[in-house]
């Protein structure tokens, strides 16, 4: 049998965690409590109850890495989350009725708990991580009026661990003498101090992920070492997607899906013939496959925003268009979850998967013999070379596909310099991307309005042939204008934002960056 | 933080059971929630089985000797802290005369617990005082208890006027009937005409219920020992009326 660590959730805020010296000790009992500390003060003990502890976290745990841990405690009197924090501080609690999770932050009591969780979580639903199931006594000290002065909780033996018990002694505000004697006078019994468990438990790294690797290596073991990370998180995140859990798992594996597809792009000089050819296309499909799903959050996700754009028109008013959104979604997820679930993306990642096998071993002699230094020198040369060449050519009169294309090139370029960033002079590499994001900052807003214009108008002439409520027309027209303005916004920065990336200071920038040096 | 506080001018009309029952069920809700007793009678702090006692009163209080938080007191019930009250609060109106800013003291006392709690109830002594003037300023809303007896409209009347006259920060007044008694004519007939023509008056009464009464025998609130019962109902929705958004 495994010896079975105390719940976090026991020790919190000012309480102090009690335990037996040897692991052979007769389990603490509420009896021995009693008789330890009952000549001086009236100890009760209520019948034991079985309480399950639910760890609660986002899939990338943002509570864990805010210094947050979330509980769903539930026993018999009822069910309740605890929001504890490794600052230290009394937890804060919340009743709880229903909860199925995994869900979102607003779907929460309203409270301290959602207040607090709200900035952290944000779009990500929380989900079950752990769960713990312990026998639990709650006790009590207390004076002749009968008023608690100190609280117990005994932590009685689980069924599939050795005879673990704690016990916590928690001062109530303004008795911290009497909680003070209590644990003297349990001491003197043999109890000895524990030390808790840790609030927040050590997490596995989902952080930016450090590769070593030298310029003299071959291009391809760097390329396999990304494509792996990159799968890894597609596999990851299928599940969520399918269950529809947050918006988030289906951004990241589109996120992973775009860099793979780059990489690709931007590796095939290193590659054994046939391999881009075969699998940019492959990723592409996939690519497609999630994007009406995506394009469709976005809308959704943004509706809150949107309507406090409206000036003339009431945010309710946009319901229709946030009805026919959903309808939309509805159908765009029946797609996608039938080409996830189809054998033609099992088999995609399975042979991917392959392929990246056979990449890391042996290169074929047909393979090409390249370096990490020459790619990257290469790679990040022409993705540069060319966001120059297509934004100078972008003038007054340039059509909203330039700048569309345009932004395509910074991303490629993005791409390159992130898989190229354990070879590349850090202090150079950091300045680039910042004027790149700039850059991508105003190109994003410039497509980004144009797109949602278009597509709002071809909405919009759905919705007037299914008689929607003319005020959802006219404010839907509100919104068509305010992403104009914020286009012509965006289209009036491009000038500094480009110049500012395409400076002399830039270029050189980009040569450390390409030569590591 | 929000501050309701359980005034009226008159005596024996329900100021203690609400803050009591009022800010148990803020705390159950998951507010950290404070109650002070500013009553020097400490029915309150004897409803939660506190001993009656500040270490050196209200004075040092006041004088900033003793900071509130070292005199908060945790009651039986989790999320809810007590300020106890203490027989030296008698003189609390004496005390504020001598400070400076002598209408603002109690709401800058408050203000240092804003980082520890959601909410705080101040169960107020029943009196037309400078304390009165202070839980004014202090307060984000007044929950005035009301019998429904003629001189009712009068008090409410009274009430009113005298937060429009206080100057500075106004907090919201909502009255409700409290210790109601439908077989009673003259009851129904106040609620019925009040309910119907003050815009202050909630639409929750608290019947005169012995639940009620029994909060004494059994130092609790109503919803913690007696949690199906009318009166723990009537409370509910009184709370789900007044609850701060």
């Amino acid at each position: 049998m495994r010896r079975m660590s105390p719940p976090p959730y026991l020790v919190v805020g000012r309480a102090q965690l009690l335990g037996l010296p040897g692991p052979n000790d007769d389990p603490i009992t509420a009896e021995a409590v009693g008789a330890a500390i009952g000549d001086e003060f009236a100890v009760e003990f209520d019948p034991p109850s079985v309480v399950h502890g639910a760890a609660l976290d986002t899939f990338d745990r943002r509570l864990a890495a805010a210094g947050l841990a979330l509980y769903h405690l539930s026993d018999p009197a009822g069910q309740r989350l605890v929001l504890i924090s490794e600052k230290g501080g009394e937890p804060l609690t919340t009743p709880i009725a229903d909860a199925r999770w995994p869900a979102l932050v607003s779907a929460l009591p309203a409270g301290g708990i959602r207040d607090a969780l709200a900035p952290v979580a944000t779009i990500r639903a929380l989900m079950v991580l752990d769960g713990q199931t312990h026998r639990l006594r709650q006790g009590a000290l207390r004076n002749e009026d009968r008023k608690i002065l100190v609280r117990f909780e005994l932590v009685e033996h689980a069924t599939d661990a050795a005879a673990s018990t704690w016990l916590s002694v928690k001062p109530l505000r303004g008795y911290g003498n009497e909680a003070r004697n209590a644990a003297r006078l349990l001491a003197a019994a043999g109890l000895c101090p524990v030390k808790p468990a840790p609030v927040v438990p050590p997490r596995d790294d989902t952080g930016a992920r450090q590769i070593r690797i030298g310029r003299s290596a071959p291009a391809t073991k760097l390329l396999v070492t990304e494509w792996s990370a990159y799968l890894a998180t597609i596999r990851a995140n299928v599940a969520g997607v399918l269950d529809d859990v947050d918006t988030e798992f289906l951004h990241d594996l589109r996120v992973a899906v775009r860099r793979t597809r780059s990489t690709l792009k931007l590796g095939r000089p290193a590659l054994p013939e046939g391999v881009s050819e075969h699998w940019e296309p492959a990723f592409k499909w996939l690519g497609d496959l999630t994007t009406p799903v995506r394009d469709l959050d976005v809308y959704e996700l943004g509706l809150p925003e949107m309507a406090g754009w409206l000036v003339a028109a009431d945010a309710d008013d946009l319901q229709p268009f946030a009805d026919q959104l959903r309808r939309h979604r509805s159908a765009a997820r029946r797609s996608l979850v039938r080409g996830l679930r189809s054998a033609r993306f099992r088999s995609t990642l399975s042979s991917w998967e392959d392929t990246l096998a056979e990449l890391s071993g042996s290169a074929p002699a047909s393979a090409p013999k390249l370096t990490v230094g020459t790619l990257a020198n290469r790679s990040i040369g022409r993705a540069y070379r060319r966001v120059v060449r297509d934004g100078a050519a972008i003038g007054p009169g340039s059509p909203p596909e330039a700048l569309h294309s345009l932004r395509k090139r910074c991303k490629e370029l993005r791409y390159a310099l992130e898989l190229f960033a354990p070879v590349s002079d850090d202090t150079a590499r950091k300045r680039v991307v910042s004027d790149l994001k700039d850059l991508q900052n105003v190109l994003g807003r410039f497509q980004d309005s144009d797109v949602q214009q278009q597509t709002l108008y071809g909405f919009a002439e759905q919705m007037r042939a299914a008689n929607a409520p003319t005020r959802a027309l006219l404010a839907m027209g509100e919104l068509v204008a305010h992403l104009g303005t914020d286009q012509q916004r965006a289209r009036a920065d491009f000038e500094r934002a480009f110049a500012r990336f395409s400076r002399p200071a830039g270029r050189d920038r980009i040569h450390l960056v390409r030569t590591g040096r | 933080m929000k501050v309701l506080a359980m005034y009226n001018i008159k005596g024996g009309v329900g100021k203690t059971t609400t803050a009591v029952n009022l800010a148990y069920l803020a705390a159950r809700e998951g507010q950290r929630t404070l109650l002070w007793d500013l009553d020097p009678q400490a029915a309150a702090t004897f409803l939660f089985r506190v001993r009656p006692r500040v270490k050196g009163g209200s004075r040092a209080l006041l004088t900033r000797g003793r900071s509130l938080a070292a005199a908060l007191k945790a009651t039986d019930f989790e999320g809810l802290d007590l300020l106890p009250a203490d027989f030296s609060y008698r003189n609390m109106d004496l005390e504020l005369d001598d400070t400076k800013k002598r209408t603002r003291q109690l709401g800058q006392l408050i203000s240092t617990l804003s980082g520890d709690y959601d909410i705080v109830f101040l169960d107020c002594p029943p009196s037309i005082s400078l304390v009165s003037e202070n839980v004014m300023h202090a307060s984000d809303l007044l929950v005035v208890p009301l019998i429904p007896a003629t001189l009712s409209l009068r008090t409410l009347e009274q009430l009113t006027s005298f937060v429009a006259e206080a100057g500075g920060h106004q907090p919201q007044v909502k009255a409700f009937f409290s210790m109601a008694d439908r077989r009673k004519k003259l009851h129904r007939d106040v609620i019925a005409t009040l309910s119907r023509d003050h815009p202050h008056v909630a639409q929750t009464i608290v019947p005169a219920l012995s639940m009620i009464e029994q909060m004494a025998e059994q130092r609790a609130p109503v919803p913690a020992f007696a949690p199906r019962s009318r009166a723990a109902i009537s409370y509910e929705q009184l709370w789900a009326e007044l609850r701060p958004s």
